[in-house]
């Protein structure tokens, strides 16, 4: 017999002499945490923290003025850290969670080395090499580690990067060239990892890890496309964008299906609605339009849901 | 379901009308990406429909757009009221949303006193949670009421009062987790709304530490701040009982060394209700297994401590040394529980 869930229990307790203590019973006994939940979830929730405060403490330790101290002193401490940080994940004997969030701390503080490194030799804290040398070094204990929020601090790292290189070094607003490469590098991104699912059970990414990644990519390709089809001057990155966006919605939306997820698709289908307003909106912006889109929105945002109601009957069989 | 039946010989259910709410439950029932995809679609159509009044100089007259708006705003009502449809949501958040900004524009436009928008907002709130039938609706008026009420205290400057809605949305929301069987054992609108009520009222608390939670954002008086602190310590104490009992913690050494502890880690939030707001809500959310709670919990709770210490006025080597002996002890708590927890874990 499959869980039963919240819905459930109130459609029997309708129906039903249940009891409120039944109910109770139940909610303790099938849905609600119990002692094993809450041993992982306090253990998690302190490492975390304890992870988390000790290394932005170290990071604003070092942002701290220190003009007397030695800039070999201030560099060699950091490393210190890290090497002993290192060593200590190695070698000492905790749980595969534990190790993993100990290096991501760790990846938090070799940015901290590359700030203090800005900072000695005055490159600035917000230059574009900053955040790749940060990127590059620790590319390997994100491979080895192979922990979904490293992963998620990798990839912000990145395209920080490039956003960063887009504005100093190419002296460039926002473009649809811009958000074609971040649309590339997170569908790229995301795609590996859904089809890493599939190869290797080893590297199964929790949901949220890829639901955020496909939401980011979602947004990357919603931007691009606005501003391709808002610019009367749109080069042939538009055109890559369109068509590349396009061929990951249909993959979304075939995969979608087979998982039976209902995120995929609303995110795509809002995608879609979104863009379709704008290629109205460059068509005419007079008052009737604005009508028509308010029209236009409504009855296909009700068609999805429909839609979706209908997989939702098919998905329950 | 065994569990239900095992134990109790006199449980009776009616089969045939379970089965049919079973059948109208699947039609109607939505995750939750078909209800963000709703309210999104709703606000789209909506701020595109008031470009179209902008663009069309609707505003000159102000009686028609009072009219026009509580016209969208009654055919919202009754088309949640008769057609309890998933279906005909985005239309109806539509007509909602756009009703209620045509008529505050009306009010404001008739030179009337402008706390009359936030009040008629908080009667219109309270009208569609008594007929309501639909998530959505229900949702989101919870929202205009509060957001109404934080609205009225800004507008006529008393920020303090946002304690004292603080105190009571966190007992609201503390009380309405807590006591999920007796909602459904209810058996009447309020058992089907109990999800909107508490989502809605998870984002309520959330508004009203948001206040709190950004230094300046509001001039509250800075050392009244604690005020809402001391009812949030409490439900947070209140939950580590709980939680105690859960993991069948028995000694009384015990229970009260963690209490203690627990409240002097809290009491270092005193000046920051927003960060043990956050912790609350996590708590709560992770005990019923409620996961956009949880969600909701973990962003607030980095959020808010963020701020906290972007807002300190210490030199960064104190602010350094505060987060480095957090860390420290939250490690050591680690190290020390997780031994503690495991050998537990045998008895």
């Amino acid at each position: 017999m499959t869980k039963i869930d919240r819905e459930d229990i109130q459609l029997i307790s309708r129906h039903s002499n249940l009891s409120q203590k039944g109910i109770e019973k139940v909610l303790k006994e099938e849905i609600y945490s119990d002692q094993k939940n809450w041993r992982q979830f306090l253990k998690l929730i302190m490492i975390s923290l304890g992870v988390g405060f000790t290394a932005f403490g170290i990071l604003f330790f070092f942002a701290y003025n220190w003009a007397d101290l030695h800039k070999f002193v201030k560099l060699g401490l950091i490393e210190l850290i890290i090497v002993s940080m290192t060593i200590a994940i190695l070698s000492l004997k905790l749980s595969k969670l534990t190790k993993n969030i100990l290096l991501t701390g760790t990846v938090l503080i070799v940015g901290v080395l590359f700030a203090v490194f800005g900072q000695i030799y005055q490159t600035g804290a917000n230059a574009y090499d900053f955040f790749l040398g940060w990127t590059l070094f620790v590319t390997l204990w994100v491979l080895v580690a192979n922990f979904a929020p490293l992963w998620l601090v990798y990839i912000t790292l990145i395209n920080t990067t490039v956003i960063l290189y887009n504005q100093q070094v190419l002296h460039s607003d926002v473009s649809v060239f811009l958000y074609t490469i971040c649309f590339l590098i997170n569908g790229v991104f995301l795609i590996s990892f859904i089809a890493g699912n599939k190869l290797k059970s080893k590297i199964q990414a929790p949901g949220w890890y890829t639901k955020t990644l496909a939401l980011t990519t979602v947004v990357f390709a919603t931007l691009g496309n606005i501003v391709g089809i808002m610019d009367y001057n749109a080069d042939g990155w538009f055109a890559l964008l369109l068509i590349l966006s396009a061929s990951l919605y249909g993959y979304g939306i075939y995969y979608s299906l087979k998982q039976q997820s209902h995120f995929y698709l609303s995110i795509i289908a809002f995608s879609v609605i979104v863009i379709f307003c704008f290629v109205l909106i460059r068509i005419s912006d007079g008052q009737g339009m604005f009508f028509l889109i308010s029209i236009y929105v409504i009855a296909s945002v009700t068609l999805v849901v429909r839609q979706m109601l209908k997989l939702q009957k098919k998905w329950k069989g | 379901m065994a569990t239900l039946t095992e134990n109790d010989p006199e449980f009776v259910v009616n089969e045939n009308a379970l089965e049919e709410s079973v059948a109208k439950q699947e039609e109607n029932q939505a995750g939750l990406a078909v209800k963000v995809l709703t309210i999104f679609g709703g606000f789209l159509a909506t701020n595109s429909f008031i470009a179209f009044c902008i663009a069309a100089g609707l505003y000159d007259s102000a009686g028609g757009l009072l009219v026009f708006g509580i016209v969208f705003i009654v055919i919202s009502i009754l088309l949640d009221r008769f057609y309890d449809r998933l279906i005909i949501d985005t239309f109806s958040v539509t007509m909602f949303a756009s009703g209620l900004a045509l008529a505050g524009w009306g009010t404001g436009a008739l030179d009337s006193d402008l706390n009359l928008i936030p009040l008629s907002y908080i009667g219109v709130g309270i009208i569609i949670v008594f007929v309501a039938r639909s998530f959505i609706l229900t949702f989101l008026s919870i929202l205009l009421i509060n957001g109404s009420i934080i609205t009225l205290m800004l507008m006529n400057s008393y920020y303090d009062l946002v304690h004292l809605y603080n105190t009571i949305c966190t007992l609201l929301v503390t009380y309405l987790f807590l006591n999920e069987a007796k909602a459904i054992s209810m058996n009447n609108r309020f058992t089907e709304l109990y999800g909107p009520f508490r989502i809605g009222l998870v984002f309520s608390l959330l508004f009203g530490l948001i206040v709190l939670g950004k230094k300046g954002f509001i001039p509250v008086s800075e050392n009244l701040v604690w005020l809402s602190s001391i009812v949030m310590f409490a439900a947070v104490l209140y939950m580590v009982t709980k939680i105690l009992n859960i993991m069948s913690v028995m000694a009384v050494r015990m229970k009260l060394l963690v209490l203690i502890a627990s409240g002097l880690i809290l009491l270092s939030t005193v000046f920051s209700p927003a960060i043990a707001g956050a912790i609350l809500i996590l708590l709560l959310s992770f005990k019923v297994n409620y996961r956009t709670g949880m969600a909701i919990g973990v962003i607030a709770l980095v959020y808010f401590i963020s701020q906290y210490y972007y807002d300190l006025n210490f030199s960064l080597l104190t602010k350094s040394i505060m987060l480095m002996s957090s860390g420290s002890l939250f490690l050591l708590l680690y190290f020390f529980t997780s031994k503690k927890i495991d050998s537990n874990e045998e008895l």
